[in-house]
């Protein structure tokens, strides 16, 4: 099966952005809505034929690690923390901005398993297309670690990109 | 059409402790594993309550063990082609050490992708690897894919997993967010529920094509015949009071099956107020009233990214062994909730199919269909 990309979107920071609402302190979330909207905005799809697949090596970090420094100072919880705790929270408030009722999938993984993922998901003839996104923070103190740990390279800056693809005419 | 997916093995943790036996005298019996846990200092939470197996086990020693296991029943060996795919958010206990104490040790298992790894490697296995993140639905969602892995024939067998152990970040996340419940048990389903409570859940599952299991003459446990996906596109944090992504993916599975019905549902059940309403509609609409539903997290409590690996394992054991795991907790009747919960003890049932759902933050719905083998 091949795949047709019908929009991409790249975003880096420093950047102006409106915030999503409902959503605080980490650039995270208002990135992958913003790569996610600049794709699906005045396009034409049907909510329930459209998968959204995300890819992050080490998640919203900014949100986990001030969580989780917040509970070693013996500091009161913020509940919007809670709501925004898993990358779920953000592709829920897309798939209602946009209707999509199709599956909605997160990963730790690199950008070669995100779209191995989505071929994959797009041979089901239930969907017609998948939203790619792909995601990652620049390094904390504790993911700067990991990644040494890892073996792996850290972006130097935040960085979300997206990609609307779309089975091929010849395939469908 | 594709090949059959069957269940050849699999390994399980839970409060009750390690393996089938003691979900059977656990789960299967009703009896909630509910106690003060003694992992951390609960005395800033409204409950110090939750379903921890004693001590302070860890996350990957547990699910390396559930793993063997699984393995082993299916007969797979080190060297053997077969996908490697985990619901997980990594572990907890490692980003704590190294906020409140530098301790760096181990942080590398704070990262899901690398937990994945580590278990392939583990295990000997040649494969893709994946990690699945998206909470409470994520070893549904790892095993969903391992079926499509399968039936796309890109492997022949795929080790799905899923795993959380009770530990202090997500107790106080849910602690902030109000959601625990309020009289140190859950109650699925019942008109005083108030909550939910955490639960100790790692399960390792081993999916295979019937024609490999047949091949390698091993014996097929179960057959996983339907699955579906879908989200509510309703609110980040609440479920479709319709149940709107219950329904689709309800009626996903059904259709793969080629079935118009099960015998029994393993509800997601969280014994939230919202959550049972809204799935008890979504099921009634898709299933009909008579449909015999419980939710076990009543006596596991929510073991979040091990739930959906979980409850498949106790769907797979409610087929073998023709018994209903109980609903416990039941204690008022609620109008919004009218279904058959299986609310007295375990009932024993000719089952040909069962039904598990899951569902998480952001809407997000899966329903996986498991028949006789």
């Amino acid at each position: 099966m091949s795949t047709h990309v019908r929009a991409f979107a790249s975003v880096e920071t420093p950047v102006d952005r409106a915030a999503v609402p409902g959503f605080v302190e980490s650039d995270f979330n208002p990135m992958v809505h913003d790569v996610a909207s600049a794709c699906l905005a005045g396009q034409d799809f049907d909510g329930d034929r459209l998968a959204v697949v995300l890819a992050s090596l080490m998640g919203d970090a900014t949100t986990t690690d001030l969580a989780s420094t917040l509970l070693a100072a013996g500091q009161v919880h913020n509940p919007l923390l809670f709501m925004q705790a898993t990358a779920n929270s953000i592709l829920g408030y897309v798939s209602r901005e946009f209707d999509i009722t199709g599956p909605l999938i997160s990963l730790s993984s690199t950008d070669h398993e995100l779209f191995a993922v989505a071929d994959l998901v797009l041979t089901d003839p239930d969907l017609d297309a998948v939203l790619t996104i792909s995601v990652e923070l620049s390094p904390n103190p504790r993911t700067a670690q990991a990644y040494r740990m890892l073996g792996a390279s850290p972006p130097e800056r935040d960085v979300a990109t997206a990609f609307l693809l779309e089975r091929a005419t010849e395939d469908m | 059409m594709a090949d059959d997916v069957v269940v050849t093995g699999f390994g399980a943790h839970t409060a009750f402790g390690r393996g089938a036996r003691p979900i059977r005298e656990g789960v299967f019996a009703g009896v909630p594993a509910f106690a003060p846990t003694t992992r951390f200092d609960t005395t800033p939470y409204r409950t110090p309550m939750a379903a921890a197996a004693p001590g302070q086990p860890v996350l990957r020693d547990v699910l390396f063990d559930c793993a063997n296991d699984a393995v082993s029943m299916a007969g797979l060996r080190s060297g053997d082609d077969a996908a490697v795919l985990l619901g997980t958010a990594g572990d907890w206990t490692r980003i704590t050490g190294f906020w409140r104490t530098g301790e760096a040790g181990e942080l590398a298992d704070s990262v899901p992708a690398h937990l994945a790894d580590a278990l392939a490697d583990r295990l000997g296995l040649c494969g893709v690897r994946l990690a699945f993140t998206n909470a409470c639905v994520a070893s549904s969602t790892a095993i969903i894919h391992g079926w499509r892995l399968i039936s796309a024939g890109h492997v022949a067998t795929a080790v799905c997993a899923g795993t959380y152990l009770v530990e202090e970040e997500n107790f106080a996340k849910f602690d902030s967010g109000r959601a625990f419940s309020h009289d140190g048990a859950v109650r699925p389903f019942s008109g005083d529920r108030s909550g939910l409570l955490l639960g100790d859940g790692t399960a390792v599952v081993v999916l295979e094509s019937a024609e490999s299991a047949k091949r390698r003459g091993v014996r097929a446990l179960a057959r996983m015949t339907g699955w579906g996906v879908a989200s509510d596109a309703y609110h980040i944090a609440k479920p479709h009071p319709r149940g709107r992504g219950v329904v689709a993916a309800t009626r996903q599975a059904l259709r793969r099956a080629g079935v118009t019905g099960v015998d029994y549902v393993n509800a997601h059940g969280t014994g939230t107020p919202i959550n049972d309403s809204a799935e008890t509609t979504g099921l009634r609409s898709v299933l009909g009233s008579s449909i015999a539903v419980s939710s076990t997290k009543s006596t596991t409590g929510h073991m979040l990214e091990g739930s959906g690996a979980v409850e498949f394992v106790i769907s797979v054991l409610a087929l073998t062994d023709g018994v209903i795991p109980p609903t416990a907790g039941f204690q008022l009747a609620d109008p919004l909730c009218d279904l058959d919960y299986v609310t007295d003890g375990p009932r024993e049932a000719d089952l040909a199919r069962v039904l598990t759902l899951n569902a998480a933050f952001g809407g997000m719905n899966t329903a996986i269909l498991l028949e006789r083998a």
